[in-house]
């Protein structure tokens, strides 16, 4: 009884993995089609990657994408830690208020928030392109990484940051040296929600660009309309940015903490 | 009327990874009995009660109810039941559907359902309850629901696991008499897991006593009490003063140097033993009237009584002299560095283990800016000293080249020595200026560091004995080129006695205790 | 401490700037009428009535609403069996797998939508399969079906996430109180672990439900020309009709019929959970 639920979950476990990792599989292997063909695979070439490299638009809203990523994860992950800080010691009121109006994002469906934003730019006469992107790009990470640093901030002993300051430390020296260290979890988790949100985008992004500025996203639905194998090597390469960036997430701890580990051998060695 | 045996544990051995949580235990549990399991936490106590309840599968031996081997069986097939620590009351289902759980699993009718739960909610005196939300009970009132989640079931045994740990002192007063009653109401085993002395005495048939995995005492709360098999369960039932003593004779204990008539026997001539006396079994009188005599050294009020601690035995002391010496600092000439430092002892023995970290703390040297008070470090601390007896120059001094030299004095320090009471101690003499005194903000510790004063066991070098220090000077007003006694002591002998009565801190008072007052225990 | 709250001034003016001022222009632009300036406009209820008395419209809204059902139910099915499982491994498995689970999402919503298209397309690997099976339609890509694998694709991993941890929350001592209590695996599986996941059940459908009735790019790419969703309607007034308002309206109207549903999800999981059976 209990061995054939294993048999069930395990089964049902593996066909999921399969079903979520096909298209990726897919995408990869067709990248290096010498056909045209989505279905047949000729032989191995790298055609479509020199079409995409050769491609300026296709190169435009890879940087686009990128450039768009890192400002909106560096802003929104610094506001949203400082909001998150400010907000905890802020009268109850001003919290709810505030995590009412952070839900608007999460809670509405993209396309309301993404036709909102394109209004407000609109109304108020801002010229759509890399600007508008990146703002907007901001107002939807930004909520996230709130979201994520809050519940760390709010497992904090909240006489810490007192602690620090009758200790002798400043304000900002208690935010930084005390309370920060203390979040950075979720601090970094929400860096990341926000750089995949941000990279991933289309719907908001979409509606909020203009002057011919693409990402990714924008691109690849764009140009979906016929069949363009150089989509499957833009893609490719998109997948080994996101393993390359998971992987550096995943490394850097560990290398880090050995580091860490030499240095400390190495202060107590000369020590002795 | 001799009960008969419901529940054996025959060889139980129980190993998670590879730590060994249970050695070898051997229980029988009556029918109708309240068994208490007793012990510190990581004693294995709970682990017993869960391999009970069919949650854990024991690595070795068996676990017999009525007769029968039920090791393999799962929980859902055992006829006993179990309230969990944190009561386990199944959140999305009122006060009713939990204590109906089991009957509805038992597919019994709505009526007969309807019934039982009923008369278990008047039992546990939640009547009017049965539709609460049980999130919303109070830790009390969940607990209640719990016992009768449990005993709806009509077990043979109902096993509690530290089932009262969650409430306050009040409330648990309260739920232990419930308990004790519902035991009786129901007339079922109970088998209680706690680390509550206090609980397990008021409220068990039979204690067992578990430490690192094994069962240290089983018997009556009476016997638990009074004639306790080992210093750890002396230690962990109630309280008790524990005397190390040799057995020397049948009825004839000895310990601090005199002979006493007990009851215990059955132990080698000349036994190592360990002599429990219980703070109640001592009476204080006047000490030509005592058996033992002594200084009171502390009272306590404790509510219902006082518990004056009598110092029979004085521990070891050792006196030195603190030279009040004027100060010592050395300014810079620009008067930008201020530097300080101290003569000091060292034993001969220890001169082999001076570096400059020692040199400096024991010379308590420092540099520092008179203006900001900031502290600068020394950069060169220059000193040789020879494994002989003398005087030898230290040097101190900054990178800016301010410095101050002093002396280490090398001697052979003395021992002192107390056979008796396997004690060591030793201190030395040392020199400090009226303002490092009047600056100590902790000065028996202070003093203690200055002294350099260590006590240790003769049997054991490595295990160190407190001490404290004596002193009679007044430390803000010493005077210059003085000195000063300082006696560094261990405690002695201090036997605990209950009374009803106040005694003066101090005084010399005489103690009385019969033969049935010593406990005679074999040492572990 | 007074001073650390003031760190969360600027962001509330960036919140209330960026995040409801938006809000409130497209209810404005809902019920004002064209010429898309902001000091001529006249207050109407037109384009609410507009997008109520013609058939075409309200029959999308029905398509939509049905096919984010059908979505929601199939992502239950599939995830509950996923997460059970997973659950019930240690904690570095549990880890291993929830990873694994989480990787794919991470990967352009886009890019991954878009290889659906050639793995469902005649020829595909899909059809070949199906061919195998002996069925005789195989062709996927541009139908109900392509979209519905779509957004079962792109939303069940939300919908295994958070019924592995409402399982991963629950006191294993409930567990063992229920076995305690005589009940087998089955009982305790219906009894107590499935209403007591629940309100993981209720998020995962409001993660699954919500992107679902609005999504626009899965209809588009998978469903062709021909499949119309409220979405897709939606981005037609905006992109190429320049229909502000009307879109606005429409928009109105989907962000309140999806709080309606939430709503009523919220209040039917914590009716069941108050009486259970």
């Amino acid at each position: 009884m209990k061995k054939n639920k294993r048999i069930i979950g395990k089964l049902s476990m593996l066909l999921a993995v399969i079903f979520f990792y096909l298209p990726i599989v897919y995408v990869v292997v067709f990248s290096f089609n010498s056909s045209k063909s989505l279905t047949v695979l000729k032989g191995f070439s790298l055609q479509w990657y020199e079409k995409m490299f050769r491609d300026t638009q296709m190169m435009q809203s890879l940087s686009t994408t990128i450039v768009v990523a890192i400002i909106a994860t560096v802003v929104s992950t610094i506001a949203g830690t400082l909001a998150a800080v400010g907000l905890s010691k802020s009268k109850k009121i001003v919290r709810r208020l505030v995590s009412q109006i952070n839900d608007f994002p999460i809670m509405n469906p993209e396309i309301v928030t993404a036709i909102g934003l394109m209004l407000l730019f609109i109304t108020f006469g801002i010229e759509r392109g890399l600007l508008t992107m990146i703002l907007a790009h901001i107002a939807f990470c930004t909520p996230y990484v709130i979201l994520s640093v809050m519940p760390k901030i709010r497992s904090l002993d909240p006489n810490l940051a007192d602690a620090a300051m009758d200790l002798g430390a400043t304000p900002s020296q208690a935010l930084l040296k005390v309370i920060v260290p203390q979040i950075s979890p979720g601090i970094f988790s929400g860096a990341l929600i926000a750089f995949t949100m941000s990279f991933d985008d289309f719907i908001i992004s979409y509606f909020v660009t203009g002057r011919g500025v693409k990402n990714l996203s924008i691109m690849v639905y764009t140009m979906s309309k016929r069949v363009n194998p150089s989509i499957n090597a833009v893609s490719t390469l998109v997948v080994g940015i996101i393993t390359v960036v998971l992987i550096v997430i995943n490394v850097l701890p560990v290398i880090s903490e050995k580091l860490r580990k030499r240095k400390v051998k190495a202060v107590e060695d000369t020590e002795k | 009327m001799e009960e008969k045996t419901l529940i054996q544990f025959k060889n139980i051995v129980m190993s998670f990874e590879d730590q060994l949580v249970l050695k070898n235990i051997n229980l029988d549990i009556k029918e109708n009995e309240f068994v208490t399991l007793l012990g510190p936490s990581g004693c294995g106590k709970t682990t017993l009660l869960r391999i009970l309840g069919g949650f854990l599968e024991p690595t070795e031996g068996e676990v017999l109810f009525d007769g029968a081997d039920i090791s393999n069986l799962p929980p859902y097939k055992r006829e006993l039941n179990t309230v969990f620590q944190k009561y386990a009351l199944f959140p999305h289902m009122n006060v009713h559907d939990n204590i109906a759980f089991g009957l509805k699993i038992k597919k019994m009718s709505k009526d007969v359902i309807e019934q039982k739960v009923m008369k278990m909610l008047k039992l546990i005196g939640l009547d009017g309850y049965e539709n609460k939300n049980v999130t919303l009970l109070s830790g009390g009132q969940q607990q209640r629901v719990a016992i009768a989640r449990a005993l709806v079931n009509e077990p043979k045994v109902l096993l509690l696991d530290e089932p009262l740990g969650a409430l306050d002192l009040k409330l648990r007063k309260e739920m232990q008499y419930e308990l004790k009653r519902i035991q009786q109401e129901v007339g079922i085993t109970f088998i209680f897991v706690t680390h509550d002395q206090e609980e397990a005495l008021t409220m068990s048939d039979k204690i067992v006593i578990m430490k690192g995995g094994e069962i240290q005492q089983i018997g009556s709360p009476q016997e638990i009490y009074n004639t306790p098999v080992n210093r750890f369960v002396a230690d962990f039932v109630g309280e008790s003063n524990i005397i190390p003593g040799r057995m020397l004779d049948d009825y004839l204990v000895r310990f601090d140097d005199q002979n006493f008539d007990c009851l215990d026997y059955g132990f080698a001539k000349n036994e190592a033993v360990d002599v429990v006396i219980r703070p109640e079994d001592l009476v204080i009188v006047p000490t030509e009237e005592g058996v033992l005599t002594g200084t009171v050294d502390s009272v306590l009020f404790k509510g219902m009584h006082y518990e004056t601690v009598v110092e029979t035995v004085p521990g070891t002391s050792v006196t030195v002299h603190m030279r009040i010496i004027k100060n010592n600092e050395v300014i810079s000439a620009d008067g930008k560095e201020k530097i300080s430092a101290n003569d000091f002892f060292v034993d001969i023995e220890d001169v082999a283990a001076l570096d400059d970290k020692e040199v400096v703390a024991r010379a308590d040297a420092q540099a520092w800016n008179p203006e900001t008070d900031e502290y600068i470090s020394l950069n060169s601390i220059d000193y040789s000293v020879k494994e002989e007896e003398g005087e030898y120059p230290v040097v101190f001094s900054t990178s800016n080249g301010t410095m101050i030299q002093k002396m280490i004095y090398v001697v052979n320090q003395p021992i002192v020595k107390n056979a008796k009471a396997n004690e060591a101690v030793m201190a030395f003499n040392f020199f400090k200026t009226a303002d490092e005194l009047m600056e100590s903000q902790a000065l028996d510790t202070d003093l203690k560091l200055w002294a350099n004063a260590q006590g240790w066991k003769l049997s054991d070098e490595e295990q160190t004995v407190d001490m404290y220090a004596d002193y009679d000077f007044d430390p803000e007003n010493v005077k210059e080129g003085q000195s000063y006694r300082v006696t560094f002591s261990t405690t002695g002998r201090e036997l605990k006695v209950r009374t009803v009565n106040y005694v003066e801190e101090g005084t010399e008072v005489g103690l009385k205790l019969g033969k049935n007052d010593i406990h005679v225990m074999k040492r572990m | 401490m007074k001073r650390f709250s003031q760190l969360a001034f600027p962001y509330i003016v960036w919140s209330i700037l960026l995040l409801l001022l938006p809000m409130i222009i497209v209810f404005f632009y809902s019920i004002t009428t064209g010429g898309n300036g902001i000091i001529s406009f006249e207050f109407t209820l037109k384009n609410y009535i507009k997008f109520f008395t013609d058939p075409d419209f309200v029959i999308v809204l029905w398509r939509s609403v049905k096919i984010a059902v059908k979505t929601t139910i199939i992502c239950i099915l599939l995830a509950y069996p996923v997460a059970y499982f997973i659950a019930g491994n240690n904690d570095r498995v549990r880890n291993m797998l929830v990873f694994a689970i989480t990787i794919p999402t991470w990967i352009n919503m886009l890019v991954r939508t878009y290889a659906w298209i050639g793995i469902l397309t005649e020829g595909g690997i899909v059809s070949k399969f199906l061919k195998m099976l002996g069925f005789a339609h195989t062709e996927l890509l541009y139908t109900e079906s392509a979209v519905l694998i779509g957004m079962v694709y792109n939303f069940l991993p939300f919908m295994i996430l958070q019924i592995v941890s409402s399982l991963c929350k629950m006191d294993r001592s409930l567990l063992d109180a229920s076995s305690d209590l005589g009940a087998n695996g089955v009982q305790t599986f219906l009894r107590v672990t499935f209403p007591l996941s629940l309100p993981g059940v209720v998020s995962g459908i409001s993660l699954v439900f919500l992107p679902a009735v609005s999504s626009f790019f899965i209809p588009k790419l998978l469903g062709g020309g021909q499949y119309f969703l409220i979405g897709n309607v939606i981005e037609n007034q905006f992109i190429t009709v320049g229909e502000w308002n009307f879109g606005s309206a429409i928009s109105v109207i989907m962000a309140i019929l999806m709080m309606l549903s939430m709503y009523c999800v919220r209040r039917l999981e914590s009716k069941n959970s108050q009486e259970s059976d």
